[in-house]
């Protein structure tokens, strides 16, 4: 509308070229996307086969005595817990472990799985890296 | 290209250097009509001050020393820092119409008109009355306005929210978490993604692999 109304001002003449040409634009018959990720398989009898694990699934957890809700009061104040790093998860949940077994006598540099520590990300279905998990 | 540049002239103003800056911003309609691209206007000279030396903020109480209201005391409503001027609220005042058409004859308002920085003094709060003003550094590192004839501080001003809410008399809503469910401390710190956790949470076992693929 917009564009439209600087047209008609008379300023300047003729077609937007300039703009993102989208499916707003152009005849009801124009039919364009916007992007969206394929749910299913376009067959060759021109039909669309919706396969059910294409197609995104929220899978919530129940939410009864559940305490957070959507907004925040403007009371609150800024909280005051330093940002997670890398460094400061090592520290909370698996140098107390390894200090413990280092005392016991019963630390050994092979066995660093049960810690935690993964040699490669392969057979895994939540990689690190390369990242596949949205979050 | 005529177009985009077009809707972009609306977007960032270009000013020339000798441009005069009154109370509209540069942007308006208004200021456009004062000052269209081309006038050239007596130059008016500023005196500099610096940025870090500037005395007056916005929510400030100040009194006026020279003019029509001299002796008066207002809040600060605007700060003109390209002229050194300072709006305070209903005070030297003119009346204009506002709003006028062919057949109505505009709503008669009064409307104030910018102070020199130099005919206005803030207030010391002990005993409310005019003072000149030091920047200086308390104990604890925190740079203040001193008053030269008490040495007490004048605090800064709290600043109000352009929407008007208060926070400490907010009330909170359906939608609203409260202050102590928010500031909880619920993380159990634990090397396993969110993903992980809810699909052993709700017992999903999920055995099959992505595909290899390649991308170029």
């Amino acid at each position: 509308m917009g564009v439209l109304s600087t047209l008609i001002r008379g300023l300047v003449r003729g077609a937007d070229r300039m703009s993102e040409f989208t499916s707003k634009r152009g005849s009801r018959t124009h039919n364009k996307g916007r992007g969206a990720r394929p749910a299913g398989l376009k067959l060759p009898s021109t039909k669309f086969l919706a396969i059910r694990a294409m197609i995104p699934e929220l899978v919530v957890p129940p939410l009864d005595g559940f305490k957070l809700r959507p907004y925040v009061s403007y009371r609150a104040p800024k909280g005051s817990e330093p940002p997670l790093t890398a460094q400061s998860l090592f520290d909370e949940v698996v140098a107390p472990q390894i200090k413990k077994d280092f005392e016991a006598g019963t630390l050994s540099k092979d066995q660093l799985e049960k810690y935690g520590f993964e040699p490669t990300q392969e057979g895994k279905l939540f990689k690190l890296y390369p990242k596949n998990y949205v979050r | 290209m005529r177009l985009t540049a077009l809707l972009s002239m609306a977007a960032r103003v270009v000013v020339p250097k000798d441009y005069r800056y009154g109370t509209n911003r540069p942007w308006t309609v208004a200021a456009k009509r004062l000052n269209p691209p081309g006038k050239r206007r007596r130059k008016v000279f500023v005196e500099p001050i610096a940025p870090e030396e500037w005395p007056v903020l916005r929510g400030d109480t100040v009194e006026i020393l020279a003019g029509k209201d001299k002796g008066k005391q207002g809040k600060v409503i605007q700060v003109f820092r390209r002229r050194n001027w300072v709006i305070l609220e209903g005070l030297n005042t003119h009346h204009r119409y506002i709003g006028k058409t062919p057949d109505y004859r505009g709503t008669y308002i009064a409307s104030e008109a910018p102070i020199l920085l130099h005919d206005v003094a803030l207030i010391d709060p002990s005993d409310r009355k005019p003072t000149e003003i030091e920047w200086r550094y308390t104990e604890e590192g925190e740079r203040v306005r001193v008053s030269l004839r008490t040495g007490r501080v004048i605090p800064k001003p709290v600043v109000e929210r352009r929407d008007g809410i208060v926070p400490q008399q907010w009330k909170d809503g359906p939608k609203d978490t409260s202050t102590e469910d928010a500031l909880e401390k619920t993380y159990i710190p634990s090397l396993k993604t969110l993903e992980e956790e809810v699909m052993e949470k709700l017992g999903i076992q999920e055995n099959r692999r992505h595909q290899r693929s390649y991308w170029y």
